[in-house]
């Protein structure tokens, strides 16, 4: 896929295989185009020119929301929760798209009080259950971040993209994130993550995909990443690759 | 449990006071002032699903309000048909203008959704104004009868509506659909990310509130006799504006109380003659400026501090 915002090449014929059931990193220096894909990927942005499909779906020109019914969801780089909503009503707004009473329910009984349980299991599942009945915005930064994933969750999506999850974190909230990540992974949902935390991409990524400049660079395991002069060169410049 | 208890006493409550209101205020002009007031409190109602549950500053309600009297009474005196049948009609139809404007209008948002609505409002009462073969222009509409009698049962017959209305949108709102509006209402682009059609969602209840607004206007013209556009001026979009800033918009009970103080707020300052408009002004303000979440937020504030 190709994607140009004005006369600058965010995202320059890139092309990438994500493996059902992987955990596949994207890194790259700043401005590589990384959360630019995940925009194409997600349809917050439709690409210029390529192609893009999830099992047998075509997904150009679907819109974000119609792809979430496909069974993607994603998380933000830049937070974007509903801050005047509970915690729980944020992650209840994420199971929208399974509620299926018919609207009259909704008019003679309101809250139907379904998928409440579930809500408060994901919110147990990030460690938040303690904290359901407070408001978003009052969450300190790195709960926001692991309350926008539960919150995404809810949608219950067979492929799971996150932007940065762990921007902000600090070293026992990466740790905490990692050991989600890869229950997550385990209960048969494909993960691709944005990442510059490279202990996190590390551990964690099967497969790693670097950018540079909006142009694919290396793909690779973890291994073969740390060990590519060209990741390293466009990581630390030129006079530091051996 | 707990809650459903205190549900139904607040609409016990509100029944009372509904029952009460006639025989406290006897006379024939208060008893008027309260049919005023049951409209006021359904025009809030509307206005408030879509700019305090939705996030829509909507200034084009007047409009709506307008279609429902005019489509309401023209059906009537032009062709006889029984209020109830013309009324039905009438709400159909507001609601539908409302999902055409919305059809554009979801695309907007803040400032651009509320000029363009706004140009609706201007659109309309232009239309009401010209349109003379069918709705008599300024020279208005004459000897329109009420659906029923007397003042008091007209006054039972919207109050008893608008307290349908309130809890068919309380429950709306304690629904799914209402933390799905409320998303919307907080960032689109992350309702979007979990699958909330936010186009779709937001035309769903401005289509709603132009039809209750539609509903309004129906009781409207029976109650003064007469029909003319300027009842229907953009001014009134304000006015139900002002009724749910002031009570509390994105709350329920809010707007009841902003539409209750504000319909009788400028009565209540008659006596003050030509200064009646610059005190109503004033407060207007400075509710705005003190308390930006309305009544019922400076009522909770003040009850936290008290405690």
């Amino acid at each position: 896929m190709s994607k140009s915002f004005g006369g600058v090449r965010a995202v320059q014929n890139v092309s990438i295989a994500v493996p059902a059931n992987s955990i596949f990193a994207l890194i790259g220096p700043n401005g590589a185009g990384k959360s630019t894909l995940l925009n194409l990927l997600s349809g917050i942005y439709q690409p210029d020119a390529g192609s893009l499909h999830f099992d047998e779906n075509n997904l150009i020109g679907l819109p974000a929301h119609r792809r979430v019914r496909l069974g993607i969801a994603r998380t933000f780089q830049k937070i974007r929760l509903f801050k005047q909503l509970t915690l729980l009503e944020n992650v209840l707004a994420g199971f929208h798209i399974h509620q299926d009473a018919p609207f009259w329910k909704y008019l003679v009984y309101g809250n139907t009080g379904r998928f409440r349980e579930e809500a408060r299991e994901l919110l147990a599942f990030v460690g938040l259950e303690a904290r359901s009945g407070e408001r978003a915005g009052a969450l300190p930064y790195g709960k926001q971040r692991m309350l926008e994933i539960a919150r995404a969750l809810a949608t219950q999506p067979r492929l799971f993209m996150l932007d940065e999850p762990a921007a902000g974190l600090n070293a026992a909230e990466v740790d905490f994130l990692l050991k989600r990540l890869e229950q997550i992974s385990r209960r048969g949902v494909t993960v691709i993550v944005v990442e510059h935390n490279m202990d996190l991409v590390m551990n964690v990524a099967h497969r790693v995909f670097v950018m540079d400049h909006g142009e694919p660079l290396f793909e690779g395991t973890p291994r073969e990443v740390q060990a590519n002069p060209r990741v390293i060169e466009a990581y630390l410049g030129g006079e530091f690759a051996p | 449990m707990n809650e459903r208890v205190k549900a139904r006493t607040a609409l016990g409550t509100a029944i009372v006071l509904v029952l009460l209101a006639p025989w406290v205020l006897d006379q024939p002009y208060w008893r008027g002032i309260l049919v005023v007031c049951a409209m006021n409190v359904l025009l809030a109602l509307s206005l408030n699903l879509v700019l305090g549950y939705t996030g829509q500053l909507n200034l084009g309600q007047s409009a709506f309000f307008g279609i429902g009297a005019y489509v309401s009474t023209l059906l009537i005196k032009s062709y006889g048909w029984n209020f109830w049948l013309a009324a039905l009609v009438a709400v159909g139809a507001a609601g539908l203008l409302g999902l055409a404007l919305a059809a554009f209008a979801v695309r907007l948002r803040g400032h651009y959704l509320a000029i363009a609505s706004l140009g609706f409002a201007v659109i309309t009462y232009q239309v009401l104004v010209n349109w003379e073969n069918v709705t008599q222009g300024v020279r208005g509409i004459y000897g329109i009868m009420p659906p029923v009698a007397s003042t008091t049962a007209l006054f039972y017959l919207v109050a008893g509506i608008a307290v349908l209305v309130y809890v068919l949108i309380g429950n709306l709102v304690r629904s799914p659909i209402g933390e799905t509006l409320r998303a919307i209402r907080e960032d689109e682009v992350s309702a979007a990310s979990l699958g909330i059609n936010a186009a779709l969602w937001k035309a769903f209840a401005f289509g709603i509130g132009a039809a209750i607004a539609g509903l309004a206007g129906c009781f409207y013209p029976g109650f003064v006799g007469t029909l003319v556009p300027d009842a229907f001026n953009i001014v009134e979009s304000f006015t139900m504006l002002a009724m749910v800033i002031v009570g509390g918009m994105g709350t329920m009970i809010g707007p009841v109380i902003g539409a209750i103080v504000l319909t009788f707020l400028p009565e209540l300052l008659r006596g003050f003659g030509e200064l009646r408009l610059m005190i109503y002004g004033l407060a207007l303000t400075l509710v705005v400026l003190f308390m930006p979440g309305g009544m019922v937020q400076a009522w909770m504030a003040l009850r936290a501090r008290i405690r």
